[in-house]
């Protein structure tokens, strides 16, 4: 005999796997709602987890650089207020050279603008050894240790390196830490290579007698004094310019670091309102499925006769 | 003659209750996959006595013939090599799967990112000693990382490695019970149910063998089944009464070799054919991570050598080891990361020994980039493993269908089986009531 036969265990087990299908659907949009990640493991999209995986890096990256530029900003702030007091101070020791220049001004005089000056030095050497937040030195350039040190006889000597180091704030931008020493506080006067701390200790030192005309060397001095000024303005020009830089990468590293968190959720989110419709369909098929298996697995030939 | 009708009703009593014992057997096997529903073949009985040119027949009423078993030779071989490539694709992704997540969760790609991402930072003030010891330990946790990714990877595949050497005692019990099963059917007699059992038997052991090892059977006239198993070369793993034995053996990779007695053979599908495939694969990855771990030794301790430590003495190397299973930071303190260029003074805030190692670290070819690589080629492998799973086990489901078709049981036919049979029963019981009665009826004449 030979007939058409629905093989009653067949008719089992495709009903079973397509419910055990819809099952593990299921399972799967529940699980993406629940931790909110489209992407459980690497093979369910590998592009899309490769991709992933570089936005995840850019934003630790990202993360550290924006660290370090807020760390930079702090720095070259802290160095800009100290040559902007460099800047007054010098103001002071020029006005007060050009009071010693003139012939009035008479030895008691010269002695209180000698005492004032020998001040203003100590304050400008323990500004050129001023520090960070941190404690770092601002104007040593790459050494840890102080950037001026002074020997018995009063010379000031500049003991940091001639570069500062570049702080990496962006990707393929870095921007230097900070600004040496010798360029803040040392230059050329009529080709001879002097300092800061030398104009002011050499004034002080020919008020207090050491010059047997202390109003030409106060004149004198005023040269020196106006060099140290563009020297210490042109340091500051050049440290608020990085600052404004500073500032500008900053802004662009916030918005990129929204470009990126979008690219991130855009790659590895949940889009929560595709997969709640996607259960609630998967919800309704499985119902559905089930009901129907119930039905047509009670239809057989045995519960019809009796 | 009443007692020729007598005979024919009762030779149909005999062949409907043969059939409705069938019946019985059929409905009370339904969930039984290995079962091929039976039927009974049946056959009228006339008997043609002749003298001379004067025949005369007389009815005999029906035969019970033989057991017949519902058998397609086609269709459960269909059936065997679908379920042989979908074993050996379920196989090979099974120990893929394992080996990704052994790489996934270990983390190596976030411990090389937060290495990268604690000597960026040191940059911004490379003598912080915080800073310092922060890198330190990140390269002691990237380290960690490598080594967890190591054992997992280790686990995945000896658990893969656990699970052939058990099948291949699997294989051997069925390759022994097949060749008992082709001693019986020698002798066991055409068109019994003891020799249908034996065949249910015997395609139940061919399934089993084709589940771990894609097989070339050869079905006999007799029903027995020689097995040669597919591969290079094709080895005879049953023939008649005799059966070999398969044996795996593993090298120190971790990749398998089998051999039929002492010959060697290389499968060509079934479940085992993906383990070796997946096994050849974990190997590769395994010599993938070792590389990337050497490669951060590398780079590190080159990077250490060319530059000086915080106190202005050489740098000293940051890790040691030999891959991926014992890579380990040996360096003893944080002042010992070397960040400023050999020559550096004592104290130095130069960091382009430390820009140098990171443009390597995160370059195109860096270790960071590495591991994104062996990440991606995995989970892409995986992936593409996964999609010719499930069109395997559509393609093996419905194959299984059809072999479920042919030779499954319908409980509807069944039941009206039952319910025909139960009718020419009650029919035949009638005509021996009409036979009793004709011959009362005759006793009766007076």
């Amino acid at each position: 005999m030979s007939f058409v036969s629905n093989s009653t265990g067949s008719f089992f087990n495709r009903s079973l796997k397509d419910m055990a299908d819809l099952r593990t659907g299921i399972e799967r949009a529940r699980a993406q709602i629940a931790t909110g990640r489209r992407i459980e493991r690497g093979s369910q999209d590998p592009a899309a987890a490769a991709q992933l995986r570089s936005v995840v890096r850019r934003e630790a990256l990202a993360s550290v650089e924006g660290d370090n530029a807020a760390r930079l900003g702090g720095d070259l702030g802290a160095a800009a207020d100290e040559v902007e007091a460099v800047t007054v101070l010098l103001q002071r020791a020029r006005e007060l050279a050009v009071q010693a220049a003139n012939t009035p001004t008479g030895t008691d005089g010269r002695q209180a603008i000698a005492v004032e000056l020998e001040q203003l030095t100590q304050e400008l050497f323990s500004r050129a050894n001023g520090t960070s937040l941190t404690g770092e030195p601002l104007f040593a350039g790459l050494s840890s240790g102080v950037a001026f040190t002074r020997d018995a006889l009063g010379n000031v000597t500049y003991v940091g390196t001639a570069q500062s180091g570049a702080v990496p704030i962006a990707p393929g931008t870095a921007i230097e830490r900070g600004m040496p020493g010798n360029e803040v506080f040392e230059f050329n006067l009529g080709g001879t290579p002097t300092s800061a701390f030398a104009v002011l200790g050499g004034l002080a030192a020919a008020l207090q007698g050491g010059a047997a005309d202390p109003a030409a060397a106060a004149n004198a001095a005023i040269a020196g004094i106006d060099a140290a000024l563009d020297t210490a303005g042109r340091a500051q020009t050049i440290l608020g310019t990085r600052m404004a830089w500073t500032e500008q990468v900053q802004a662009q590293q916030a918005e990129r670091g929204i470009a990126l968190a979008e690219r991130r959720s855009r790659v590895g989110d949940t889009d929560v309102a595709e997969a709640i419709a996607r259960l609630q369909q998967s919800l309704t098929a499985l119902e559905a499925s089930q009901a129907a298996f119930a039905r047509v697995s009670s239809l057989t030939l045995f519960d019809a006769l009796r | 003659m009443p007692s020729a009708i007598f005979t024919i009703g009762r030779s149909g009593l005999a062949a409907t209750r043969r059939s409705l014992e069938l019946t019985a057997q059929n409905v009370a096997n339904a969930g039984n996959v290995n079962y091929s529903r039976r039927t009974l073949s049946q056959g009228e009985l006339v008997m043609t006595g002749s003298i001379g040119i004067n025949a005369q027949d007389s009815l005999g009423g029906v035969r019970p013939g033989v057991v017949e078993r519902a058998e397609s030779a086609l269709i459960q071989r269909q059936a065997r090599d679908a379920s042989s490539a979908l074993a050996a694709a379920r196989a090979e992704f099974f120990a893929l799967r394992e080996a990704e997540s052994a790489l996934e969760t270990s983390g190596v790609f976030t411990g090389l990112v937060d290495f990268e991402a604690a000597l960026t930072r040191l940059e911004g003030n490379p003598l912080e000693p915080a800073l310092r010891l922060s890198a330190l330990e990140s390269a002691r946790k990237m380290a960690g990382n490598f080594r967890i990714a190591n054992g997992t990877l280790g686990n995945a595949r000896n658990l893969v490695q656990a699970e052939a050497g058990a099948e291949v005692l699997t294989v051997n019990e069925l390759a022994r019970e097949l060749a008992a099963i082709n001693r019986d059917l020698v002798g066991a007699r055409e068109g019994t149910s003891g020799r249908a059992a034996l065949l249910d038997a015997r395609d139940k052991a061919l399934r089993g063998l084709a589940e771990e090892f894609a097989i070339l059977p050869t079905i006999n006239a007799n029903g027995t089944a020689d097995v040669t198993l597919a591969g290079t070369p094709a080895l005879a793993l049953v023939t008649g009464a005799s059966a070999q034995s398969v044996n795996v053996a593993f090298a120190a990779d971790g990749t398998a070799s089998f051999a039929v007695g002492v010959a060697g053979f290389a499968p060509a599908g079934g479940a085992m054919a993906g383990r070796a495939g997946g096994l050849v694969q974990m190997a590769g990855i395994q010599g993938d991570l070792d590389a990337l771990a050497v490669s951060v030794i590398t780079i590190a301790n080159t990077a250490q050598a060319a530059g000086a430590a915080a106190d202005g003495t050489p740098g000293q190397p940051l890790f040691t080891g030999t891959g991926a299973g014992n890579i380990a930071v040996v360096l003893g303190s944080a002042n010992g990361l070397a960040t400023a260029p050999a020559g550096a003074p004592a104290g130095s805030r130069d960091t382009s020994n430390l820009a140098a190692l990171l443009a390597t670290l995160g370059a195109e070819t860096g270790p960071t980039a590495g591991a994104d690589t062996l990440l991606l080629g995995l989970s892409s492998k995986v992936s593409a493993l996964e999609t010719r799973t499930q069109g395997l086990a559509v393609v093996s489901s419905s194959a299984e269908a059809e072999l479920l078709r042919a030779t499954g049981v319908d409980l509807d036919d069944e039941a009206a089986n039952l319910v025909r049979l139960q009718q020419v029963f009650e029919a035949n019981s009638r005509v021996i009531q009409v036979a009793a009665d004709i011959f009362d009826t005759l006793l009766a004449l007076r």
